[in-house]
């Protein structure tokens, strides 16, 4: 048999897409009614939950309170179900102990925290199912969340992968994709600004590539962020509806 | 596109038919990419790559649909449904919306395999038809036979295998290991792994395997490893990348000595070996390198006895390393007197033989252009017409619609029209004219020396349809008689030629020289515009160098000018010739001050790649007119070599010629030292001083023989990229130069092509402009490389073997017994223990002779020097032979001695025919005519290349007169128009034979 090739000569990927493509994207907000925010999204099919409290007072040790802005803490985890293999994931084991640190990077640079000093804002985020990308829609995610908790942030953070195959660089990689062992970039984008909230990549890269690598991965950013956005317009519509606006 | 309907072929069709959905005729296929998938997935790389290749092959039309991909097309699979049916059926699905999608102008036809789906698709929509392949080859196809014969031998041959995967008879050969463990045991070093070498003149017997890669640097092993006997060859194919075991040391044999036929499997004769080598055997293969292969059904009356299968049929392949071929096929006897293309399907350890299918018939036997398309197809070579959507992309130059320079080339280039005397000096008759050299004063007193080659890459743009041919082709190909273009003929006679006297496009390189010294002071490269003024042919030049003016007579372009003009002309051309010899006098002379001497004759044997082919070492001391072009096109390569590697130190093309194996020379300095000479071949200096001074008085031949040996024993220059070795390895062995590259002949060469767009490169990177993205990184390079090289070698052996092929016809049809021309003088130049090889100076032939026959009955002379066949035994030493017969008569021949063979041919059904020299004489030949031996042999070979040419066609001829007697005895009464016998023979003359030798310099 003849092996599977990640772009064929037509310039498809191995599920259809084109190079520069998005996975179909849904989501829903408010999801939950005890939460303060709640979101819920699905790229493709990977899955993800998030769910937001605060801000409120510092639970817990207050040594930790900061005198000028508010504390972000996130929690990441996965579900047993979530990957192909049933796999239990102890709480706080070393993967979603980064995932959580890069969360909380992420929205700090997001969120304007010094509105709140002293104060604490709790992001807990659930992949129900992994099929690459987990990280980018985690934040999408986290991000509708914060929005439906009605916490003032800069700008919406918008995450996605890009990989380089063949010349050629592919924007949101699936699992498929991922599991092939090529570079692989994280990118967390502050759409209207376009800064840079977070970018990560631990795979050796020619210096010449990475430009397109980037490029490819801010304008899928740039996609999710239309996305988002129609989202939370639409979410809003369904809110003033009810409230008899 | 100019189809009637579109094909989809089912998945199945694709896995099977695949080679028949190749042929050309066969256009607008869609290809569906669940039937890709289906290759993919259930075939190898090879076929997958295969259809890949066609998909690619803008030619052909053909497209991949990615029906799964597509919203409408997708279908889900069934619960229960298998894979086969779901992938017929999401194909019909896919080829009723492409009907619809083409607003069911187009009609469709889907072929497939599968009965039931005809039935149930067949007439479900209209406009898509659903039928059998073979439906759709006879129905749409009735004329494209060998697609016909092609499918009956696929489906046989896929009968057949099923059929014997049934049966489980004995094993003829150990199964071949798993390729981990291959793997891990060349790691380990217990396995060697190298490619598999058949000796041409014992394929049954022995083969070599040849160490590749990581597993040559560790072992202690020198030589080649013997692979000893069919079954120790474990169905390897000459080629193929094998790996082996090596045998216990009291297993090892050594190479035998003795010359030999092939036809006869003589086992017995293992009476002679030479000291024993490394001996292996075959546990797997890493890498088939399967290709077509010509082969020769047996005639009618070895069919008989061939038994109760006579279905299944050995046919013997035209090159002797390959194993005999098992083709089952209904057609044996219609082909019997086809030469025909088959491929090797597989090869169970349960059969002797490998099996195989027919694919297409090439010609009949014996038949001229039969056997030129052997040579062709063994050789790998195809050169099909270029395609309209390739000429589609040519420039226009026609009396009505000129083709003229264009004014932002103008702007952009340098304008030499008016400054500079440019000018070309080639062989007569040249049509592809690459260089041209112009020489000038400048105003500060200095001199200006200019190399003009023609602008190929501005009319072959990168990766344009053009290009991608081009870089398949690689070169021009010569054979004997004709030669296949590398670049269209608008391009290689017309626009890219540079004819005299019309403006064309030229990538110039100029060097200002000191007035006094020609020390080179500057040096200039870039796109410039030119008009040669003058197309000189090498006589001429030399003439015009010698003094000798009355040549002007032949030049044209001194015809229409009156008295005053044309001397004054005439003075400029001879100034500028005069000149430009000096200045190669000079820079060849300040070369042998540095210490680097020119293996002369040598050199440009390699670099004719025409080497072992003594025809061009023969010719005459070459005019000097010739040297001072080949050096300055030497001066140009190495100047442009140094450029591009200066810019592109990692990928650049450069041509490197590696120095010699000293034990090469091991029979060289033997020979040499049997005459009395010493070689020292320490140094490509000293080699060359020595040479120079072996030189016999009595004998010239002794010279030329011995500088074909040392040419023999270096191995062949090679184009490779800057990236993948260390600078010091890209030493130019046979021109003594640092760094060398190919610049000059563009037109006939693709790895020229690529050093001009290089150095283009390199020009706009000096000039700090951008570059264009063009430029191959040094993996393709790399690639690249070796895909020229091999093709090299291929338009090398095509052309010797072509030759070959004349001189058999042209000794064919004679009697050696009464015709004069076939006896000839010889000289022996290697001693074999029951033969002798001997070299034929004044046809150029090279052969073995031998002293015992099959008999066991050794030659003898008796005292008229007559030779007659006595029983009595050889003895061989280091430098002669001795023949001893039982009467007491002893007989010796030395190296080099001169004796008169008689030449005849051995002609042969399966293979080519061969020379076969018989000594009849051991004293030299006198030539009766001694006219005759004074004519160049080089005349001598175009003159008998036609003369076969001409009796082929003659005999053609005669058969066309035959059926249109009548027509022609209008012809004759009217004798006007039509054409003539004259004028046909005319014609063919004129057609014919181009000189390969004019490849100067390079």
């Amino acid at each position: 048999m003849a092996g599977l090739d990640l772009l064929s000569d037509q310039g498809y990927r191995v599920d259809g897409r084109r190079a520069g493509e998005l996975r179909k994207i849904q989501a829903r907000m408010g999801v939950f009614a005890q939460a303060d925010g709640s979101a819920y999204i699905e790229q493709g099919n990977t899955k993800a939950l998030a769910v937001v409290y605060g801000p409120h007072e510092i639970r817990g040790s207050r040594a930790r309170a900061l005198p000028d802005r508010a504390l972000v803490n996130c929690q990441y985890s996965s579900a047993t179900f979530s990957t192909g293999e049933r796999k239990r994931r102890p709480h706080g084991d070393r993967k979603s102990c980064e995932m959580g640190l890069q969360l909380r990077q992420t929205f700090e640079a997001a969120i304007l925290t010094q509105l709140h000093p002293r104060s604490q804002i709790d992001i807990y985020v659930q992949v129900l199912q992994a099929d690459g990308g987990t990280y980018a829609a985690c934040v999408n995610a986290a991000t509708l969340a914060v929005l439906d908790a009605g916490i003032p942030m800069r700008d919406f953070v918008c995450a996605c992968s890009a990989g380089f195959v063949d010349g050629t660089a592919l924007a949101d990689l699936s699992h498929v994709e991922e599991a092939a062992g090529g570079p692989q970039l994280a990118l967390a984008l502050l759409p209207a600004s376009g800064q840079i909230a977070l970018l990560e990549m631990d795979a050796r890269l020619h210096e010449d590539h990475l430009e397109r690598v980037l490029e490819a991965a801010a304008r899928a950013a740039r996609d999710v962020h239309t996305l988002l956005d129609h989202v939370v317009r639409q979410h809003v519509c369904e809110a003033s509806l009810l409230l008899g606006d | 596109m100019d189809v009637t309907h579109y094909v989809i072929p089912d998945w199945k069709v694709v896995q099977d038919y695949l080679e028949i959905l190749e042929f050309p005729e066969l256009k607008g296929i869609i290809f569906m990419q669940t039937a890709c998938q289906a290759v993919q997935h259930q075939r190898g790389w090879r076929q997958y790559n295969k259809l890949r290749s066609l998909l690619k092959d803008a030619r052909r039309d053909c497209i991949l649909f990615a029906n799964e991909f597509q919203q409408h097309c997708y279908l889900l699979r069934e619960r229960g449904e298998s894979m086969e049916k779901w992938q017929t059926r999401s194909i019909y699905n896919a080829a009723v919306w492409y009907y619809h999608h083409c607003q069911d102008r187009m009609p469709i036809v889907m072929v497939t395999e599968d009965e039931e789906a005809i039935q149930q698709y067949g007439s479900e929509t209209e406009g898509v038809f659903v039928i059998s392949f073979k439906n759709y080859l006879d129905n749409f196809w009735p004329d494209l036979k060998a697609a016909h014969e092609l499918w009956d031998s696929i489906l046989q041959s896929r009968r057949e295998r099923e059929n014997e995967s049934q049966e489980s008879g004995g094993k003829e050969y150990p199964e071949h290991l798993p390729l981990e463990v291959l793997e891990a045991g060349i790691k380990s070093g217990r396995y060697i792994q190298g490619i598999l070498n058949v000796n041409k003149h014992r394929a049954q017997m022995e083969a070599f395997v040849r160490l590749q890669g990581a597993s040559s640097k560790d072992s202690d092993l020198v030589s080649d490893i013997l692979i000893h006997g069919m079954k120790a060859r474990n169905r390897s194919i000459h080629g193929d990348v094998v790996v082996v075991e090596l045998l216990p040391k009291d297993e090892w044999k050594g190479r035998t000595a003795a010359l030999c036929e092939n036809d006869n499997e003589d086992k017995a004769s293992g009476e002679s070996s030479s000291e024993p080598m490394p001996t292996g055997r075959v546990v797997g293969i890493l890498q088939k390198n399967w290709r077509d292969y010509v082969v020769t059904f047996p005639a009618k009356e070895e069919v008989q006895s061939q038994g109760k299968n006579a279905q299944k049929i050995l046919v013997t392949p035209w090159d002797y390393r390959i194993p005999k071929i098992r083709i089952s096929t209904q057609q044996a006897e219609a082909l019997q007197d086809f030469r025909v293309v088959v491929r090797i399907d597989s090869w169970e350890s349960t059969s002797v033989y490998p099996n195989g299918h027919f694919v297409r018939v090439l010609g009949r036997i014996r038949d001229l252009e039969g056997e030129i398309a052997t040579i062709l197809v063994e050789n790998s070579i195809s050169v099909v017409p270029f395609s309209e959507a390739q000429m589609c992309e040519m420039p226009v130059n026609t009396p009505e619609n000129p083709w003229k320079v264009s004014p932002e080339e103008e702007r952009e280039r340098k304008d030499l029209r008016r400054t500079h005397l440019v000018f070309s000096i080639d062989p007569k008759g040249c049509e592809d004219v690459d260089d041209t050299l112009s020489v000038r004063t400048l105003n500060n007193g200095n001199l200006e020396l200019g190399v003009h080659i023609a602008d190929v890459t501005h009319f072959v743009a990168p990766n344009s349809y053009i290009d991608i041919e081009a870089r398949t082709r690689a070169t021009t190909y010569y054979l004997a008689d004709r030669r296949y273009d590398m670049l269209p003929s608008i391009l290689s006679a017309d626009l890219c030629s540079l004819l005299g006297g019309v403006d064309r496009y030229a990538v110039s390189v100029m060097w200002e020289l000191d007035k006094i010294t020609y020390e080179i002071k500057k040096v200039w490269y870039g796109r410039t515009i030119i008009r040669s003024a003058y197309q000189l042919f090498y006589e001429a030049a030399q003439e015009l160098l010698d003094g000798n003016v009355s040549i002007i007579e032949d030049i044209p372009e001194f015809k229409d000018l009156d008295e005053k003009s044309r001397q004054a002309k005439l003075e400029e051309l001879v100034w500028a010739i005069g000149k430009l010899t000096d200045i190669a006098r000079h820079i060849r002379a300040k070369r042998d001050r540095c210490g680097a001497l020119e293996l002369e004759g040598v050199e440009i044997h390699v670099q004719l790649d025409e080497k072992k082919n003594i025809h061009d070492l023969i010719s005459k001391q070459p005019l000097e007119v010739h040297e001072m072009v080949a050096e300055c096109m030497i001066l140009a390569n190495h100047w442009v070599a140094k450029k591009i590697w200066e810019s592109f130190p990692h990928q650049a093309l450069l041509r490197q010629h590696p120095p010699p194996h000293q034990e090469f020379f091991l029979e060289l300095r033997e020979c040499a030292k049997a005459k009395g000479f010493s070689i020292d071949t320490r140094s490509n200096k000293t080699l060359a001083d020595s040479l120079g001074n072996a030189h016999d008085p009595s004998d010239p031949v002794v010279n030329r023989l011995l500088r074909s040996m040392a040419t023999q024993a270096m191995s062949n220059a090679l184009y490779v990229s800057t990236g993948s070795g260390a600078e010091a390895e890209f030493y130019h062995y046979g021109l003594a130069l640092d760094k060398y590259t190919h610049f000059t002949s563009p037109i006939r060469r693709y790895s020229d092509i690529v050093v001009h767009r290089l150095l283009m490169a390199a020009i706009s990177k000096d000039k700090k402009m951008e570059i264009e993205e063009n430029l191959f990184s040094n993996k393709d390079l790399e690639e690249l490389c070796r895909h020229i090289n091999n093709r090299n070698r291929a338009a090398q052996h095509s052309q010797k073997q072509s030759t070959e092929l004349f001189q058999c016809m042209y000794f064919k049809d004679r009697d050696p017994e009464t015709e004069e021309r076939c006896i000839s003088d010889g000289v022996i130049y290697s001693i074999r223990t029951n033969g002798v090889l001997v070299f034929i100076p004044r046809f150029g032939i090279k052969g073995a002779a031998y002293l015992k026959n099959k008999d066991g009955l050794v030659l003898s002379c008796g005292p008229d020097s007559r030779s007659e066949w006595k029983p009595g035994s050889l003895q061989r030493f280091q430098n002669k032979i001795t023949s001893a017969t039982t009467g007491g008569d002893s007989l010796t021949f030395h190296l080099f001695d001169h004796v008169t063979v008689r030449i005849s041919v051995q002609t042969s059904r399966c293979h080519s025919d061969t020379i076969r020299l018989e000594i009849i004489s051991n004293k030299p030949y006198m030539i009766p005519n001694t006219e005759l031996s004074h004519q160049s042999p080089l005349l001598l070979k175009s003159e008998l290349v036609k003369e076969v040419t001409k009796s082929v066609e003659e005999a053609q001829l005669a058969q066309d007169v035959k059926v249109n007697t009548i027509q022609e005895e209008y012809q004759e009464y009217c004798q006007t128009k039509g054409r003539s016998l004259y004028m046909l023979l005319e014609e063919i003359r004129d057609l014919a034979l181009l000189d390969v030798s004019n490849d100067h310099g390079t």
